[in-house]
């Protein structure tokens, strides 16, 4: 192989890898898909081409793998697009794998352009924007190679360092044109069938279930992966929000699970007001995200009204009804791999509920205990509260009391009969679920009506927005306090209620985190609204610039565009006069050029300097045939240019062709004469 | 009158003649009905990222453009030309080529409008320095091939497209008959054993051996058969048949045409390879023209030029003419 060439190869490989990786970033495509592309691949890199000699043969595996690949789809276990990706990618592999030739590479370069395009599908992250970038540098690079080196003579080597420079110029104005497309081409979609969802990399983390088993280990708490994105307004401008987003709460438990009263309250609604709102409603626009893996809305507390809900799927997006659970819960009718909605909730200092307007189960249940509980729970609770009856103040003494008497911990092993008692008089360490339990069943036991909520705690803002992360699902409780219903006290230590992942995982997550929501509000969700903002954006003053708008002076911005676009304009008139305002030659001259493009077709043509004139006293000197055809037209010119006598309609044809007809015959002459001699 | 019409339809046909040709390669034929996919599929599904991958497939197609546009950009090509070409085979030719600025890539040469089969290719042409390109050519048949411009093609950077532009080079490249065997014998030879063409009965030569004789004195001592010489115990000379020189006059009889012509033209050609290859003096008579009698490479290259030219006096003459 010659010098160059390998690299080439390498290059090609790298390219389908990225392309590849682009459709595997979505998490869609099948397990035993990536294994075979991955070992195609390494082996391809390490130069062992393993169908280089049976590659007609082998082309028969793909057979089989296309079986395979339709057995799913008709079962139903695997989508058609994603089948024709993962296809695309064996064929790659294949390929890869196949001896190398110019029909080879351009298979390799078709089939990942394929892929890119099946990712484009399949996935919206952040990743595949670099994977993109990726493949079309690389590839772009290859085929350049691959181009020279059919151009090449055998034996002499690839100039791959003279290929480089200018290559990376053009791919970096290629990405840059792809950019200035993507911003301006117009979302003007003949069916918009809006943004797809793929589960991404991992399974899903937080789905909330209908019971809430207490004891086992605290997994979730150290788990980053982000899995809601919230906009809130009016915008608290915080960087840690550590507000409480409530999905749903639980009445009954039995000693060892939490579950709820009462099934489902209202099926399918676009809309669903849980209580009545104020004018001070803090409005959400939620994103769940596919970590999510729940139904379950999730809203800042206490949630007023959820609605203008739109499950995404893998095929697009539609628009999700809602239902309405016991509890204050809300859920999507219709399962997605990810939502977005609206919500709007009331600000903190109570749900303001009546215990009256409650459904009977809920109140029944709002101070059920177990049967066999420990009475050491309500000795205890009685204990501390020491004949604190108001239900707030009653909550709060046993929350600090539970902070300053327990640690907290997530790790916890086996199951324990009772898992209460066991937190409270055994172990004395717990997660979050056990103290919110605690504390909840002890204020039961001294009448105090209560329940478990069980959302998330936090709030890390990056960018406009805040996430929120599985780690900081959490449970807490709700003290049900006259004229203000339900009112969150939190017995869990304020250090663990977030989440309790590495720091520097997060801070690096963060930062993955930031890149993608920009580019999943600049990229993703880029739409006509956008383009026509960035129009605005150019002559519009910014948003709260009050002085701006007192001033009614355009912003430094539109100046700024003014001066571009008056530039472009004068240069384009300067180019524009320049051109209309050039001298046009006179037909004089013009004449005299075709006369001289006469002459050199007889092979006489003028010495350095010499005029038209002196070429013809020249040539008369030299008694040259031309001559007397030449004099008169060089008259001619003299009178016209000079003179002031312009030559007549007509005139400089006929004189040409006087002058041309000379011109032939004397080459004629001269033939003959040199074959007679 | 003709020739001003010529002229005429050739300053015609200048004019009309874009600059700059465009041919989509099969591999740009594929990209450009997966570019038009993808730009459907993003209209359709209003796919954000469709569209970028939309953008990025045509942004590579307008920066081939200007990269292959500034490939063919200040060339300046000298046709070097070829030693001899033969109808039916193979020739190697060579062009000078160069350019002023900038780097050029993946050119390919080859002779525009001329019935010449082939072409050579350049790698990385840098800026200021003459690179000789060569290429196997083959010409179809035998005469004056009219050399108008040199071809020069680019696939860089992607090979999607290959843009071509013509550089005008004027010139005649004559290709001389087909190379083969002589099926005819040559007849006979001009002159008999006189003259300068020697005696054969003259046993001094370098031919055959005719036989052995004792060496006489102050005769040539390298002329002694050693071996013979020691087993009869005498000093022996070779004798050696004289080799004779002929001349021929080969004929292309006046009035023959088409392949009649092709045929003969091939066969005086492969007749006066071989004759002047043995050593003879070979001359040819084709009615219009002469060529006495020689011996030599240089003959033979007369020859051939000549028989070249037969059937095509008119655009001779026209390239005389020019010439003048």
């Amino acid at each position: 192989m010659r010098q160059g060439a390998r690299l080439r190869l390498v290059l090609r490989d790298l390219a389908s890898g990225c392309a590849f990786a682009s459709m595997a970033v979505s998490g869609q495509l099948p397990l035993w898909t990536l294994g075979l592309y991955a070992v195609g691949l390494v082996s391809a890199l390490a130069g062992k081409r393993l169908f280089a000699r049976r590659a007609k043969l082998t082309a028969l595996l793909l057979l089989g793998v296309a079986a395979v690949l339709v057995v799913n789809v008709t079962a139903g276990t695997l989508n058609l697009v994603v089948a024709a990706c993962a296809f695309a990618g064996l064929i790659s592999a294949h390929r890869l794998l196949s001896a190398p030739d110019p029909a080879t590479d351009g298979q390799v370069h078709l089939s990942g352009l394929l892929m890119v395009a099946g990712g484009a599908a399949l996935s919206g992250e952040l990743v595949y924007g670099f994977f993109l970038i990726a493949f079309g540098v690389l590839a772009s690079l290859s085929l350049a190679l691959g181009v020279v080196e059919a151009s090449v003579p055998d034996g002499e080597p690839l100039p791959v360092r003279a290929v480089m420079p200018p290559l990376s110029v053009g791919v970096g104005f290629a990405v840059a044109g792809a950019m200035a497309f993507f911003i301006l081409f117009p979302r003007l979609n003949w069916n918009m069938t809006g943004p797809r969802a793929a589960p991404g990399l991992g399974p899903a983390t937080t789905g909330f279930s209908n019971t809430v088993r207490l004891g086992g280990t605290g997994t979730i708490k150290g788990n980053p992966r982000v899995v809601l994105r919230a906009t809130l307004n009016p915008d608290p401008g915080v960087d840690a929000l550590g507000a409480y987003w409530v999905g749903r709460t639980y009445d009954i438990f039995d000693g060892q699970e939490w579950t709820s009263a009462g099934g489902v309250k209202r099926m399918r609604e676009p809309l669903l007001t849980l209580r009545p709102g104020g004018d001070n409603l803090v409005h959400q626009r939620v994103e769940l995200l596919p970590a999510y893996g729940g139904q379950t809305l999730i809203a800042l507390e206490t949630p007023s009204r959820l609605g203008n809900a739109v499950a995404n799927s893998t095929t697009g997006s539609r628009r999700a009804p809602l239902q309405e659970m016991y509890g204050g819960e809300a859920r999507f009718a219709e399962p997605g791999l990810s939502y977005s909605y609206e919500a709007y909730s009331l600000p903190p200092g109570g749900s303001g509920d009546s215990f009256r307007r409650l459904p009977s189960v809920e109140q029944d249940a709002l101070l059920a205990l177990p049967e066999a509980l420990d009475p050491r729970v309500s000795q205890t609770a009685a204990r501390i509260l020491n004949g604190e009856r108001e239900p707030l103040a009653a909550a709060q003494k046993l929350a600090t009391w539970l902070q300053r008497e327990f640690t907290y911990t997530l790790e916890l092993s086996g199951d324990h009969e009772d898992p209460l008692a066991d937190f409270l008089f055994e172990r004395k360490a717990g997660h979050c679920e056990h103290f919110a339990t605690a504390l909840t069943l002890m204020l039961r036991t001294q009448g105090i009506r209560a329940r478990l909520a069980t959302g998330f705690f936090g709030g890390e803002r990056v960018n406009d927005a805040y996430i929120l992360r599985a780690g900081d699902a959490h449970a807490w409780t709700h003290v049900l306090v006259p004229e203000r219903g339900f009112v969150t006290v939190d017995a869990t230590p304020p250090a663990h209620r977030p989440s309790q992942g590495s720091k520097w995982v997060q801070q690096v997550l963060a930062l993955y985190e930031a890149l993608e929501s920009r580019w999943r509000n600049s990229v993703v969700d880029y739409s006509f609204r956008d383009q026509v903002d960035v129009a605005r954006a150019l002559v519009r003053p910014p948003k709260g610039s009050e002085k701006a708008e007192q001033r009614r002076l355009p912003p430094p911005r539109a100046w700024g565009a003014a001066l571009v676009a008056g530039l472009v304009v004068y240069v384009a008139w300067r180019a524009v006069t320049r051109l209309a305002g050039r001298p046009r030659p006179l037909d004089a001259t013009r004449f005299v050029d075709k006369v001289e493009a006469v002459l050199a077709s007889a092979e006489l043509s003028r010495r350095a300097e010499e005029t038209l004139e002196e070429l013809d006293a020249r040539l008369a000197r030299e008694h040259h045939p031309l001559t007397r055809a030449l004099s008169p037209v060089t008259r001619r010119y003299l009178e016209a240019r000079f003179g002031g006598r312009p030559l007549r309609q007509g005139e400089a044809k006929q004189l040409l062709r006087t002058l041309e007809d000379a011109v032939a015959q004397h080459t004629r002459l001269t033939a003959r004469a040199s074959r007679a001699s | 009158m003709r020739r001003k019409q010529k002229q005429r339809w050739a300053r015609l046909r200048a004019w009309l003649t874009p600059p700059r040709t465009l041919k989509v390669t099969r591999i740009g034929r594929t990209y450009l009905v997966v570019t038009f996919g993808v730009g459907l599929g993003a209209l359709n599904t209003g796919n954000n990222l469709l569209y970028l991958l939309l953008g990025l497939l045509l942004s590579m197609v307008v920066v081939s453009g200007v990269l292959s546009e500034r490939c063919l950009r200040d060339l300046s090509v000298r046709r070097v030309g070829t030693d001899e070409a033969f109808a039916g085979e193979p020739f190697a030719f060579r062009w000078a080529l160069s350019r002023k600025q900038g780097h050029a890539f993946a050119l390919t040469l080859s002779e525009e409008g001329a019935p010449l089969a082939g072409g050579g290719g350049v790698g990385y042409l840098p800026a200021g320095v003459e690179h000789v390109v060569r290429a196997n050519l083959t010409a179809p048949r035998r005469g004056p091939v009219r050399l108008t411009g040199v071809r020069v093609t680019t696939t860089w950077p992607l090979g999607l497209f290959a843009k071509t532009r013509v550089l005008p080079v004027e010139g005649t490249l004559l290709v001389y008959p087909r190379r083969g065997y002589a099926c005819q014998d040559p007849g006979d030879a001009e002159r008999g054993p006189v003259g300068e063409a020697g005696n054969p009965r003259r046993n001094d030569g370098s031919g055959d051996v005719t036989g052995l004789r004792e060496l006489a004195e102050g005769e040539d001592a390298r002329r002694i058969h050693w071996l013979k010489s020691a087993s009869v115990g005498k000093l022996l000379r070779v004798e050696r048949e004289r080799e004779e020189r002929r001349t021929w006059m080969l004929v292309v009889e006046s009035g023959l045409q088409g392949d009649a012509l092709e045929r003969r033209c091939e066969e005086v050609a492969a007749l006066s390879h071989r004759l002047l290859g043995e050593g003879h003096e070979v001359g040819l008579d084709t009615g219009d023209q002469r060529i006495r009698s020689g011996a030599g490479t240089a003959q033979e290259r007369r020859i051939l030029r000549a028989l070249a030219w037969l059937g095509f006096e008119d655009e001779r003459a026209e390239k005389d003419e020019e010439a003048a």
